[in-house]
């Protein structure tokens, strides 16, 4: 098991590894065949030629605004009517998830310039709001939640909660939330990721340099004629850190309430 | 004055029972709402015109010309329409199927109260799922290159095999391609599965420990069965990802894509963003979502039957 | 789990307040009167540093300068050129993607009407071409710089293959392609090397000393009878099938590192590449030479700078890139950045003249390009060239790696094309 373990994590860190590698590598170097796979001394220089570049910090700002509006917003909905579809009952209800789950399945690369035209119109370009809004659209995420749900939350409690006069939203607000933590760390992470690590979409609408989020402003690193890797990848690595400080933090947050529930039941 | 007949019990429950059931319906409503309003902005619309468009030739900037059907005699009559079906299917087998099977061990292993370092581990293998597609292209560029210092055609050659030509070779361009999605979304279905099985209290193994069940009956028994919604969850996921698959394409073949690794919407993407084709790309893109519903609707009575068959051995 | 939800309170707060704020900075609004300019550019051109002199001396003009990456740049525009909204006042479009617009007249400023007509004769006439409709009514674009091909080549390698090393010697030596092929024979017996990095840039300069390329100026496809696209691929065919032709495809890391070592033995390649060679190898310094090619030049990138239709301030962006693009400007703009002028006037200039570079032997290598834009053949691309163009590479790869039939493989690529084509 551990053979198993210890395989597995060597295969997924080392590429995360070489990035630093080569982040702290002068051009030329990277180039070099084989691979080199100790660090180099351009650790400070390359991210030096990363902030002369670009707005770092800045954009990781706006990344940071994005993704957790995206993230605190999507879980919302998400869980409300991932809620609605697992234990309320109304009309039209299955008709309406199957819907969500077409949804999906939706080859989403022709919808740029119909959605780009959209943003126009209600006049969001280099806005925030151009990634935030759309952004909360996650068929993924009320599929998710309504599986979770459905398995975590017994009618009874809700049956329970009625008959002391809880109201729809409160027995959402005050039984099912604290039920699904753990659910919301998963969706959490998996959604702060998908919009952190995100540039095809924000690379369109994101204009003024000043609301650029960091994939787009990395993307400005690529110079036309001459690339860079050292000072690309030092900026790739960069922004994959907060990635990881985040992925942390709710990895924790998971575990507790996870054993939470464990005690509880 | 008559005395107020008192209300019985029984029609009142009924009446609270009628009104709440309005209730549902009007909250049911609302709660979803947030999601169908802002699909039907920033979903709905594009679709629609996307849908519209297969039936139009446009390059994006003219005017659009009225085609009927033409879009789709000619993708269906390009050899490589059909070839990138065959490919993204068969990418997709070999991205998924074994990646699902690793995911679910490793998390059985992650799950497990005798290991050690469990958090350390499932933090380094969720690593790829974080870590940016830039450095993804190029670590993969370096490890399927096809001179003879790539990294798996310097294992090659230590067995005294010829270097592949991965980019123009049938199976090397998709296994590249296939182990691409296979790194990133692993650590993904990992730590789905662990969600899954940390639900399961420790006490349902112990007792079927004490009834003698050994550790593949345990598999079997407990553990497979409360994970069914999510082992469906990432067989649906990863059957409409994969059917989806276009940067890890697009990254391998560095924009020149060939046929041995294009798929459906690396197609599409060429269509529309390279040649400015709008109509054929649209035209595509509604075969590609026919062909969705149709692997999700083989998926869905598949898992419902194994479902169903294995509730029925259980029982027996 | 309070401190969670609070946490997650203060980031939607956070987030409305930021989303209302960032409200008010829509581009191009007349701040106290000025009039603001957006211009989008990409890759290093220093036009940021140039339009701040011309700020100074216009004080009622702003200009906001964007340099994006060259895809996304292009992409972008042309997303908010399809969309009708979101282009900027100037654009910088890149001399392969500007056929794409070629029917798209409606979304640009003619630029004849703000007084182009003046100023063509400054810049050389194939430049000027291409930037413009082919009646020459219509002007897309003003042209910035140019990338005339010469032959970049290896000193020790050309040495150990038994030619003169010396720049001018070695391109009398070498004045056809026939010489060529016999000299790829040499270094590939003499020293085990390709002469040459890989199939497309041969192919790619002997194409561009074809009169017409793939489609005629009725925008026909013609590549199948023209004579002489046939005679490049079946040249680089040859030397393909001759072993002398590399397998280190452009911008890839071996072909970077086999700059450095010196894996091959000529880089069939424009100015800009000068750059990317000091890039590549910084410690080949010496090693590097620059000479003409054989039987004449190509061009590889440039630019022109645009006016789309929406801007508001057409007259003043035309009044800013004119100024840009002037000879001495362009000279400016050589120094600093390495673009080479469009402009034959600056080619005069002492400055210019004089010029040296010591990594690449101390020689004038502006002179080298200066004569290689001066042969650069008049020719119409089309909107679906790169289309072509990648179904020929495709057949060529198949000879090089999988041992194609080069005749298959043609007759394989010209069917692909008509295919493609069908969808227009």
């Amino acid at each position: 098991m551990y053979s198993l373990l210890i395989f597995a994590a060597l295969v997924s860190l080392f590429p995360f590894y070489w990035m630093f590698v080569m982040a702290t590598q002068p051009n030329h170097v990277i180039n070099q065949t084989p691979p080199a796979l100790l660090p180099g001394k351009e650790l400070v220089t390359n991210f030096q030629n990363v902030l002369a570049n670009i707005d770092f910090f800045g954009a990781m700002w706006n990344s940071f605004v994005v993704s957790t509006a995206v993230t605190v917003g999507s879980l919302f909905l998400c869980s409300l009517a991932g809620f609605a579809f697992a234990k309320l009952k109304f009309k039209g209800k299955n008709v309406l998830f199957v819907l969500i789950l077409v949804t999906m399945m939706i080859p989403p690369q022709l919808g740029l310039i119909p959605t780009y035209y959209i943003i126009t119109k209600l006049g969001w370009l280099s806005d925030l709001r151009a990634i935030i809004v759309p952004g909360l659209i996650n068929a993924f995420g009320i599929f998710w939640m309504r599986q979770y749900i459905k398995e975590a939350i017994p009618d009874e409690l809700i049956e329970a909660a009625r008959i002391d006069g809880c109201s729809t939203f409160r027995i959402y607000w005050n039984i099912v939330t604290p039920a699904i933590l753990p659910a919301f760390a998963t969706l959490g992470i998996i959604v702060f990721m998908n919009v952190w690590n995100d540039f095809l979409w924000p690379l369109v609408v994101l204009q003024d340099q000043s609301t650029h989020t960091l994939q787009v402003a990395l993307r400005a690193l690529n110079d036309s004629y001459s690339r860079d890797y050292g000072m690309i990848l030092s900026g790739t690595f960069w922004a994959t850190v907060p990635l990881i400080i985040v992925f942390l933090l709710f990895n924790k947050a998971f575990i507790s309430s996870l054993t939470q529930g464990a005690v509880k039941s | 004055m008559l005395p107020k007949p008192e209300t019985s019990p029984t029609t009142n429950i009924r009446k609270k029972k009628m009104s709440q059931s309005v209730k549902d319906n009007i909250t049911g409503y609302i709660f979803v709402s947030p999601f169908f309003i802002l699909f039907s902005i920033f979903g709905l619309f594009p679709m629609i015109f996307s849908f519209y468009l297969a039936f139009f030739k446009w390059n994006g900037l003219g005017p659009m010309t009225f085609a009927g059907l033409d879009n789709f005699r000619i993708i269906f009559a390009d050899a490589l329409f059909w070839k990138s079906i065959y490919n993204t299917v068969m990418i997709g087998l070999l991205g998924t199927v074994p990646q699902l099977i690793v995911a679910f061990l490793l998390a059985y292993a992650l799950n497990s109260q005798v290991v050690k370092f469990r958090n350390t581990f499932r933090v380094a293998i969720f690593m790829p799922y974080v870590t940016s597609i830039v450095a993804v292209a190029i670590l993969f560029s370096i490890v399927f290159n096809n001179q003879s210092f790539g990294l798996v055609n310097s294992i090659i050659g230590l067995f005294g095999y010829d270097p592949i030509v991965f980019t123009q070779s049938e199976w090397g361009a998709k296994i590249a391609i296939a182990s691409m999605i296979f790194w990133r979304w692993i650590g993904y279905n990992t730590i789905i599965y662990l969600a899954g099985m940390q639900s399961i209290s420790n006490e349902l193994y112990e007792a079927a420990k004490m009834d003698g069940a050994n550790l593949f009956q345990q598999l079997r028994y407990i553990t497979i069965p409360v994970l069914k919604p999510f082992i469906l969850f990432t067989v649906f996921m990863g059957t409409i990802g994969s059917l989806q698959v276009f940067t890890e394409p697009l990254i391998f073949f560095n924009g020149n894509l060939r046929p041995e690794g294009i798929t459906v919407v690396a197609y599409l993407y060429r269509d529309a963003f390279e040649s400015n084709f709008f109509g054929t790309a649209s035209a595509t893109a509604i075969v590609l979502f026919v062909l969705i519903m149709i692997f999700s609707l083989i998926n869905l009575l598949f898992t419902n039957r194994v479902g169903r068959s294995k509730k029925r051995g259980a029982s027996a | 789990m309070k401190k969670w939800w609070k946490q997650a309170a203060v980031g939607v707060g956070l987030m409305t307040m930021l989303a209302g704020c960032s409200d008010g900075e829509s581009a191009s609004t007349p701040k106290d009167g000025k009039v603001v300019l957006d211009m989008w550019v990409f890759g290093t051109t220093g036009y940021d540093e140039l339009a701040k002199a011309y700020m100074e001396e216009n004080p009622d003009v702003q200009i906001k300068v964007q340099s994006t990456e060259m895809g996304d740049h292009h992409n972008n525009l042309f997303t908010a050129l399809s969309a009708g909204k979101g282009a900027p006042d100037i654009a910088m479009i890149e001399v392969g993607e500007i056929e794409r617009y070629r029917d798209a007249k409606d979304r640009f400023t003619n630029l004849n009407d703000l007084g182009a007509k003046d100023l063509q004769a400054n810049y050389l006439d194939w430049v000027w071409n291409v930037g413009s409709s082919s009646d020459g009514e219509f002007v897309y674009g003003l042209p910035t710089d140019i990338g005339p091909t010469a032959m970049y080549y290896r000193k020790d390698v050309v040495e150990a293959a038994g030619y003169p090393t010396d720049p001018a010697e070695l391109a009398s030596t070498l004045a056809t392609w026939a010489d060529y092929t016999k000299f790829a024979e040499e270094v590939k017996a003499k020293t085990g090397k390709p002469v040459v990095d890989n199939a497309e840039l041969i192919f790619n300069a002997k194409r561009d000393q074809a009169s017409e390329h793939y489609f005629n100026r009725d925008n026909e496809l013609i590549v199948e009878e023209n004579a002489e696209i046939r005679a490049a691929y079946d040249y680089t065919a040859e030397l393909i099938q001759k072993g002398t032709v590399g397998n280190m495809p452009l911008w890839t890391p071996e072909w970077g590192q086999g700059m450095a070592d010196g894996s091959y033995a000529t880089l069939l390649g424009p100015a800009w590449m000068q750059g990317v060679v000091k890039g590549n190898a910084p410690d080949a310094a010496g090693n590097w030479l620059v000479t003409t090619m054989p039987e004449g030049a190509g061009n590889w990138g440039g630019s022109y700078l645009t006016i789309p239709k929406e801007s508001e301030y057409s007259e003043e962006a035309y009044e800013f890139i004119s100024w840009l693009l002037t000879p001495d400007n362009q000279l400016n703009s050589f120094k600093d950045m390495g673009l080479f002028p469009s402009t034959p006037e600056t080619y005069e200039k002492e400055e210019f003249k004089s010029y040296t570079d010591e990594y690449f032997g101390g020689i004038n290598t502006a002179q080298v390009f200066a004569d290689a834009a001066a042969q650069v053949v008049d020719v119409y691309k089309g909107k679906n060239y790169l289309l072509v163009q990648g179904e020929i590479m495709m057949a060529l790869d198949n000879v090089l790696n999988s041992g194609g039939d080069p005749d298959k493989e043609w007759n394989d690529a010209m069917d692909r094309i008509k295919q493609r084509l069908e969808r227009e």
